[in-house]
This record gives structure tokens, C-alpha cells and sequence, in this order.
């Protein structure tokens, strides 16, 4: 096994030094095979870090590991007592929710829209009544200041967390926090600034969550509606137990508590999400079967000019394979060489093609760098694999022909050529 | 059963040109004894060159049986061909026939390359020695084309001995040289054969043929004396 090995460590040696023989004619064998390792290896890599950057989008804007309940108002249909019962959703939906297993946490949300003085501007704002880790669930920074607190809530404090966007119209250059601003002539202590939902990749504007004003949902609970009301509960299931037990038992614990009144209205954002990620995933398939097969098809016409480029050579090297043979190589000996020198041949253009498509990724990252994003391209392990594997393939393939050609080839003949 | 090193009975070989037949060898019996110095004369067309390829395991007669150090190497398979080639037959060319991109040494040790199971280093060292015992030692790592005629066919003549054939086989060695090269190779058969190596050398110069201890004279595919 090792003599085996050491005799092809020296084939190949061999090869290698036959290639540096013509550099040109070598390189342009190459081509072909290196156009397709670099295609495939770039493209299924951009294509894998676009998945991702997609991916990551939708989970931020969606709520991959919750759901919700809407308040609404009984379904005409309802009849009788059920009608006149209806509680709509209330606290006591939300404790009931809390204390299922598997959740992490259940947060409360209400909707306003109020006339909103600040120290330099008034204007009509939306206004959201959230719990405490609602902005952080949303992946929205907290850019100056703090966020709401559980105590905040708990007071219904009048603290509120102002979005970027309209710090400027109601403040001025002043630093928004500590100071008060009115809400429907109510005064609130600003305490935070919060950014948009960030995403990265996916061409949709969230910047109007950086246009809101964030005030404790508890504080209009006692404001708008009759007490312990709220618009909506989220719920957010823990990342280690089922999604679909937790949403089920949540589902079920609302309806019993609501004894059949339709007052409200389910929504599987986690589901959401999940369609949206195989929708991307689905156009991304796509995609790298298209880059496979260009690859491949790249890689076949690199493999045909490797097999003319063989054929060549064989055909100038009659008669050193004639010499070969009277000092006694057989048609085995003969073979390795020639195939030796395409595998060779296809392993330098695989290995220089994988290195151009790794090159592509680094210009790609920096071109979107100058547009003033950062991402990191990850090379696609697998893709880099089957390229390196092709290539080998298309070496052995193509190389078979002319290799067994040279083999062949009648001793005398050979060496009687000039 | 003889025990000549080369036994040959009978050979023939014919080849086919479209449709037609034409004889090379027409009946040939040929007995060698190891260490003898034999040429192998005549003019062009005469069945030598032919005789030769055959003997040398290049090729396989149409009929007639050859032993080769006592085995019938008449029937082999091209593969074993090359085997006994590689183990029992040196060649030497006219053309001298290096390798123009290898070296003198690395020419010199391809043989061993082919037998198989010989360290690089073992073989390099056994090129070496012959090189040394055919005073081209000053030559090693330079390539052919660095090399006088003369010298290319000493090469030529290491590399044909390296792995210890049980015969050497010349093709026209001195037809590519001027006539002080020729005198100082055939002076080189010359020693090999004091030395006890077996020779056999095909020429249609008579002069050449003299060197030898003796001369089987060729013509129209037939041993004539």
C-alpha cells in the first residue's frame, strides 16, 4: 500500500514537472475547469450567504417562536347569553397563558393614536402600549437611555420610549432624555430612544417602527378601556420545547376561559415566519440547482478541452512512448502517466478554480462593503467538495481515452516515428 | 533442449499491408550462448531489423517457437512481453531514444522505474554506478542535449544495462555517430563483452560487424551464413 502510494506521489511529481513543460498550453487546458470550480464554489456560496441574510430578515421582522391573540369584537352569529357574556381579552388571559408549560413569556399590547407635544413640535402619533422585553423580542436597539422596565408597567408609569425617527421634529438638537412630552395633554417622561426593527438584506422599510412612541401597555389599559382589557397578548413559546404543544394549549386555554364567545382572534406568527423561510428557501433551491448544473455544464466543456489537449500530447509523445515500452513499461505503466498528468491537470484546475470562486466571495464582500454594509460570505463547504470532486471526476473521465490511446500504442511503431 | 540463452526454431513473421501478406522472416533458427558477441548483418529489408524486435520482445512472431533463458516467451501476453523485456533485454538505439527532459542519471535509472518495488534512491544509486563505470560521471545532471553523440549513446548504453539483462541489443549504434564516437562505443561493446555481458548488434556495416566474435548474415527474410 505504501510502495502503491509512493509510486503515485512520483506519477504525479512526474506530471507536474511534464505541465510546467508548456505553462501556456496548461493554463488554457485549465480553463474550463477552473471556470466551473469557481462558479460553483462563488455561486453556491453567495447564494447560501443570501439564504441566511434572509432568513435572519424574516425572523427579525416576524416572531419566529410565538403567537398572538387580537381583541375583536363577537362574531354577529353569536347568539344569546354567549353574545352578551363576551369578556374580550383581558390580564387574566394573559396570566393564564403565563403560567402553561413551555412559555417563556406572554406580553401584553395595546394601540393608541394620540396628539404627542414635544419640547419643539406637536404632531398625531401611534402610539404602542407594550410590555417590558417587547422592543428586544421586536430586535430593536435601544439607542439612547433605557428601555421599559417590568416595574414601569407594573406602576403603569407615564414613561415613554421615543423611535429615532421623531426625535428631531419633537426636540430639536436637545437630548430627548428626562424630558417630559404630552401625550393627548398627559404628561411622560421620556426615558429611552429605540431604533427600527433592523434588517439587513431583505428590501422592505421597517423604518416606521422608529416613528412610534412606546409607553407601558398597562397605562393604557386604565386609559382607554374598561380595566384589565388589552388589544393583544403575545405569546412567545421557550426555544426548547415544541412550538405546535405550546400554541395548541394556548389556543385551548383562551377558548375555555372565553367559553365559546369568538372575541378574539388567533395568529400564528411562528408559522408565518416558517412559510416565509421556506418561500426563500424554495427560490434559493432554485437557485443552486441553476448554479449547479451552469457549473457543471462548465466543468464538462472544461473536461472536453482537457480531453483534446490529452489526445495531443499523446499524439507528440509516440515515440517517448515507444522508448517507454522497450525499457519495459506495460500498457498499465503507460496509463498511469497519461492519467496521472490529467488528474494533475483537473486537481491544479480545481484547486485554482476553488481559490478564484473564494477570491470572487472576498471582492463581493468588499464591493458591498463600499455600499456600506458588512457581510461575511462563508464558503459552502459541500459546494467546495463537489467541485474539487468533479473536477477529479471530469480528469479521470476525460483523461481515459487518450491515456488508454497511449497505452495502446504497438512499441515498434512508436518508436520507428520521428 | 538447447542450452543457448536465445533458442529460436523457425521463425517467420508476416505483415499485413491492406491485403496482402508480406513475409519479413522466412524460417529463422538462431542460437546465442550467453556471453557470446554476435552481429546480425544485412542490407535493408533483409529481415534484421525484424529478427531483432523479436528477439529484443518487442514483438512476437507469427510462428516458430523462441526460449529466452530458458523460457518459451513465444505465446506471452503483451503485458508479460514488457515484463520480460524490462527483466532480461537492454536496448540500444541508433537514435540514442532519451528522454530529452529527464536527465542523464534519471535516463539511465527509467528502466528500474518500470520494474517496480525499487526505492528512487536505490535506483538513482544504481544509475550512478554505471554511469561510473562508463567514465560519464561528470555528465550526471546535465540533460541529453548537453551531451556529445558519443556520450548520448554511452547513456543510452548505461541505461540499457542498468537492470542487469540477460543481453544486450543494439540497433544500429554507431549509425548516428562520427567514426571516432563509433570506434570509441563499439570499443565499450568491446569491454562489456570481455566483462561477460551477452551482445547482440544489428548492422548492415561490415566493418561494424567485424567487432563481433560472429556474424549471422541476413537477406530476403533468411539466414544466409
Amino acid at each position: 500500500m505504501g510502495r502503491r502510494l509512493l509510486e503515485w506521489l512520483e506519477l504525479f511529481g512526474d506530471a507536474f514537472r511534464e505541465i510546467r513543460v508548456h505553462p501556456l498550453r496548461s493554463m488554457l487546458t485549465l480553463s474550463g475547469i477552473v471556470f466551473g470550480a469557481a462558479s460553483m464554489v462563488s455561486m453556491i456560496s453567495l447564494a447560501g450567504a443570501v439564504q441566511r441574510l434572509a432568513s435572519d430578515d424574516l425572523k427579525a421582522i416576524g416572531l419566529p417562536r410565538s403567537f398572538s391573540f387580537q381583541d375583536r369584537a363577537p362574531q354577529p352569529d353569536a347568539v344569546g347569553a354567549m353574545a352578551q357574556r363576551h369578556p374580550g381579552l383581558r390580564m387574566m388571559d394573559m396570566q393564564a397563558l403565563a403560567s402553561l408549560e413551555g412559555v417563556e413569556s406572554v406580553h401584553g399590547f395595546n394601540r393608541a393614536f394620540m396628539l404627542t407635544v414635544g419640547p419643539v413640535g406637536r404632531r398625531n402619533i401611534d402610539i404602542e402600549g407594550v410590555d417590558a422585553g417587547y422592543l428586544e423580542l421586536r430586535n430593536m436597539q435601544i439607542v439612547a437611555g433605557r428601555s421599559l422596565r417590568p416595574l414601569d408597567i407594573l406602576n403603569s408609569a407615564p414613561v415613554a420610549v421615543v423611535g429615532q425617527e421623531l426625535v428631531r421634529d419633537l426636540f430639536g438638537a436637545a437630548s430627548p432624555i428626562g424630558q417630559t412630552i404630552k401625550l393627548n395633554g398627559k404628561k411622560f417622561l421620556v426615558v429611552g430612544v429605540v431604533g427600527p426593527i433592523e434588517i439587513t438584506f431583505i428590501p422592505a422599510d421597517f423604518s416606521f417602527t422608529a416613528r412610534r412612541i412606546y409607553i407601558p401597555y398597562s397605562y393604557l389599559t386604565r386609559y382607554n378601556r374598561s380595566p384589565g382589557r388589552v388589544d393583544a397578548t403575545i405569546v412567545t413559546a421557550r426555544p426548547d420545547v415544541d412550538f405546535g404543544t405550546v400554541f395548541a394549549a394556548g389556543v385551548r386555554v383562551v377558548r375555555n376561559r372565553h367559553g365559546g364567545a369568538e372575541d378574539f382572534r388567533i395568529e400564528n406568527d411562528a408559522a408565518e415566519v416558517l412559510s416565509d423561510l421556506a418561500m426563500a428557501d424554495g427560490i434559493l433551491d432554485g437557485w443552486n440547482v441553476v448554479m449547479f448544473t451552469i457549473g457543471g455544464i462548465t466543468l464538462l466543456v472544461g473536461g472536453i478541452g482537457l480531453f483534446s489537449v490529452l489526445l495531443i500530447s499523446v499524439r507528440e509523445r509516440v515515440r517517448e512512448i515507444g522508448i517507454r515500452k522497450a525499457l519495459g513499461a506495460d500498457e498499465g505503466d503507460i496509463l498511469r502517466l497519461f492519467l496521472s498528468e490529467s488528474l494533475t491537470l483537473a486537481g491544479l484546475g480545481a484547486g485554482i478554480g476553488v481559490g478564484a470562486g473564494m477570491g470572487l466571495l472576498i471582492i463581493t464582500e468588499l464591493i458591498v462593503a463600499k455600499f456600506g454594509r458588512v457581510y461575511t460570505i462563508p464558503v459552502n463547504v459541500p459546494a467546495l467538495i463537489i467541485a474539487v470532486v468533479f473536477s477529479l471526476l471530469a480528469g479521470i473521465i476525460f483523461g481515459w481515452y487518450p491515456a488508454r490511446r497511449a497505452a495502446r500504442l504497438d512499441p515498434i511503431e512508436a518508436i520507428s516515428t520521428m | 533442449m538447447s542450452e543457448a540463452l536465445l533458442h529460436a526454431r523457425a521463425l517467420t513473421k508476416n505483415y499485413k499491408l491492406g491485403q496482402v501478406n508480406v513475409p519479413a522472416l522466412r524460417g529463422v533458427d538462431v542460437d546465442i550462448q550467453a556471453g557470446e558477441y554476435v552481429a546480425i548483418m544485412g542490407p535493408s529489408g533483409s529481415g534484421k531489423s525484424t529478427l531483432m524486435h523479436i528477439l529484443g520482445c518487442l514483438d512476437r512472431a507469427t510462428d516458430g517457437q523462441y526460449i529466452l533463458d530458458g523460457s518459451d516467451v513465444s505465446n506471452l501476453s503483451r503485458r508479460q512481453l514488457a515484463r520480460v523485456r524490462n527483466l532480461k533485454v537492454g536496448f540500444v538505439f541508433q537514435t540514442f531514444n532519451l528522454m530529452p527532459r529527464l536527465t542523464v542519471d534519471e535516463n539511465v535509472a527509467l528502466p528500474l522505474k518500470y520494474r517496480g518495488g525499487i526505492s528512487r534512491g536505490e535506483r538513482k544509486q544504481r544509475a550512478m554506478k554505471l554511469l561510473d563505470r562508463l567514465g560519464l560521471t561528470d555528465r550526471i545532471g546535465h540533460r541529453p542535449d548537453e551531451l556529445s553523440g558519443g556520450q548520448r549513446q554511452r547513456v543510452a548504453i548505461a541505461r540499457a544495462l542498468v537492470g542487469e539483462p540477460t543481453i544486450l541489443m543494439a540497433d544500429e549504434p554507431t549509425g548516428n555517430l562520427d567514426s571516432a564516437s563509433g570506434a570509441e562505443v563499439l570499443a565499450t561493446f568491446e569491454e562489456l563483452h570481455a566483462a561477460g555481458h551477452t551482445v547482440v548488434l544489428v548492422t548492415h556495416d561490415a566493418n561494424v560487424a567485424a567487432h563481433a566474435e560472429r556474424v549471422i548474415t541476413m537477406a530476403d527474410g533468411k539466414i544466409v551464413a
